[in-house]
């Protein structure tokens, strides 16, 4: 079974954009989400061993996502890809577990650094 | 407010791109004033002038503004940012800019004029850096202190009909700062600006 | 070689583009020192290069705000992003006196400013370009404008004879108070009142007289009132003054030392003195009035009393 990927965002051109960024040639199930409530689901139904979790969305943004991961123990690991970029919602989402944060609009370099860093890819 | 006929896919496009501006500008103005911004959704509408007026009018809970106007043009982009701010939110902006002393209308221009350069700056420096343009930016033009919404929302908004408009409420976390950014894109823009988006979007 | 030829040209006329240009330009190094500046700063600071180029700023310019420019410089230079500063906000960052005899109305140049942050070749932010800009013909018209709309908004709430409040705005600013009365109740009173025997004045001495008389009247109430009083003129001899966070007791007070002064008062027209007495009646608002109209009535009714009394006194409502 291969690794699944969920992005969750409340934008289109924003999921497209993660998901053009992603490494060509990685061996991953991907799947979308439009907001928190809708990625919660999915990671339930074990669509997302990895997550790129936006933050500023409706429903339920991703701070709160994070929470319930938490609480939940869901098994997931977060990679929240955001245009907020103050370092206090970085902090924040670090504390929350996410793995790592990369900033709007998504650069593949970084991405594929970070995927890499954290053993999920090997290009 | 009202929605007119915008292709869903555009709108979500142009609503990411301002989403990524406005994050930028949130940054510089949390480092200025050590406080978090609490990012929004932006609205992204085309808007005719008459519901220009109408939208201004219904930023009810603001009893008394102040607000700053700025022009931009460039790669055959063109607008103006507007920046409307409650004039309740002095008094907190003041505390974190460590003011202390009596708010004078004159110190209520310093501290606005600050505001208004980092968000409006930093909002086009970042829309300019995604759309691949670069603009300059008009000298900005105080609309008044201490006015009614009613007296924004009856001016006379020259003879445009159509005008694509971006509309970022601004909230510091904690604190009782309210501010609204509305950028509003001349209808000779939208054709460029969607060539631009739709490049992104390929 | 010719190409390096033609870019070293280009720089020259650039250059005499960006020292003739009407428009200030000052570079700064980030300890504030004057690195390079164009022939509008010479020109209207009036200080030799030599003086200046290397020099520091605040030394150079002393009428500069030091701690005001250096805090926007900051943030300028901290946050990358550029800074703009209005007229309106701060007439003008350099005192440079406006030399123009004919359509010079304004002392000094009233300026906008845009505060550029400029980055080396290493992408850090090294100099900072100050732009100035000449706005007196812009800033004096607006201002005349903003000083004709203020004349023209008091003249359409001042009555002329009197320079008191015309009825329509003191009848307003009643409205107003009583509904910020019925939403939170506090003592506030009212004073009507008028000139005594005033038709006698205008048959004996001629209407010039009666105009002296009034206006005399309204001077004495003017200086009697305190900065929150609204005095107003109500009809043609008819006077009325709304006294906020003031409760009846107080008002009659100040009723009777307004009717005390304008009896010590005498007015001179034409060689005559003439003395004047006012009647004067005084209301608290009560919150059973359901218009502002009540309350006027109820003043007025005690302003009917001391004319009934005999005059030249103040009365206050009848309790209920």
């Amino acid at each position: 079974m291969s690794t699944t990927v969920l992005i969750c965002d409340d934008s289109s051109f924003a999921r497209k954009q993660v998901k053009r960024a992603l490494p060509p040639g990685w061996q991953v199930d991907i799947s979308f989400a439009g907001n928190g409530r809708e990625a919660l689901s999915a990671i339930e139904a074990g669509k997302g061993n990895i997550l790129f979790l936006d933050l500023t969305m409706p429903e339920m943004d991703g701070f709160e996502t994070l929470e319930q991961i938490k609480s939940r123990d869901l098994p997931t690991l977060v990679i929240v890809i955001s245009g907020d970029i103050q370092p206090e919602a970085m902090a924040r989402v670090k504390k929350l577990g996410a793995l790592d944060f990369i900033k709007k609009p998504v650069d593949a370099k970084r991405l594929e650094q970070v995927l890499t860093d954290f053993g999920l890819y090997s290009g | 407010m009202i929605v007119s006929d915008l292709d869903e896919e555009l709108r979500d496009a142009y609503q990411e791109i301002a989403n990524i501006a406005m994050g930028r500008a949130a940054d510089l103005l949390a480092r200025l004033l050590d406080n978090y911004v609490v990012l929004p959704i932006p609205k992204v509408n085309l808007l005719e002038r008459s519901e220009l007026n109408m939208a201004l009018g219904s930023l009810e809970e603001f009893d008394s503004v102040s607000a700053v106007c700025q022009g931009f043009v460039g790669s055959r982009i063109a607008g103006e940012a507007l920046l409307i701010f409650n004039d309740t939110s002095f008094q907190d902006i003041a505390e974190l800019t460590n003011f202390a002393g009596e708010i004078t209308p004159q110190i209520e221009l310093e501290l606005l004029m600050d505001i208004a350069n980092i968000l409006i700056g930093a909002f086009l420096k970042g829309l300019a850096e995604q759309l691949d343009v670069s603009f300059s930016q008009g000298q900005p033009v105080i609309l008044g202190q201490h006015l009614n919404l009613l007296d924004l929302a009856n001016r006379d908004y020259g003879n445009w009909k159509q005008a694509l408009t971006i509309e970022i409420p601004y909230r510091l976390e904690g604190r009782g700062v309210d501010c609204d950014l509305l950028l509003l894109f001349t209808e000779d823009s939208l054709e460029v600006l969607e060539g631009k988006v739709r490049y992104l979007l390929e | 070689m010719s190409q390096m030829h033609e870019s070293v040209s280009d720089f020259h006329w650039l250059l005499d583009v960006l020292q003739t240009i009407d428009v200030g330009i000052l570079v700064l190094d980030l300890d504030f020192n004057i690195v390079t500046w164009n022939g509008f700063m010479e020109n209207h600071s009036g200080i030799p290069p030599r003086e200046a180029l290397g020099k520091n700023l605040f030394s150079v310019f002393p009428d500069i705000p030091q701690e005001w420019f250096e805090h926007k410089s900051r943030t300028v230079i901290q946050l990358r992003n550029r800074a703009f500063t209005t007229w309106e906000q701060r007439p003008y960052v350099f005192r440079f006196r406006n030399n123009r005899p004919i359509t010079g109305l304004a002392e000094y140049m009233y300026q906008n400013c845009t505060f550029i942050p400029v980055s080396g070749v290493r992408g850090e932010v090294e100099n900072l370009c100050v732009i100035v800009y000449d706005v007196t013909d812009v800033a004096v018209s607006d201002m005349e404008l903003q000083k004709a709309n203020n004349q023209l908004q008091r003249i359409s709430r001042v009555d002329g004879l009197t320079g008191l409040f015309n009825r329509r705005f003191w009848e307003e600013q009643l409205v107003a108070e009583f509904l910020r009365l019925s939403r939170s109740p506090h003592p506030t009173s009212l004073i009507m009142f008028d000139i005594d025997h005033f038709k006698t004045f205008n048959d004996t001495y001629g209407h010039t007289a009666g105009d002296e008389v009034i206006r005399a009247v309204a001077r004495v109430t003017r200086e009697s009132v305190r900065e929150s009083d609204i005095a107003g003129r109500y009809g043609g001899e008819e006077f009325a003054i709304l006294l906020p966070d003031t409760a009846a007791e107080d008002a009659l007070q100040m009723a009777e030392r307004l009717r005390e002064t304008i009896e010590n008062t005498v007015v001179e027209s034409e060689g005559s003195r003439l003395k004047v007495t006012v009647s004067l009646g005084v209301a608290g608002w009560c919150d059973s009035f359901r218009n502002h109209a009540e309350w006027i009535k109820r003043a007025d009714q005690a302003l009917y009393r001391s004319k009934e009394r005999g005059r030249n006194r103040v009365s206050t409502e009848e309790k209920a």
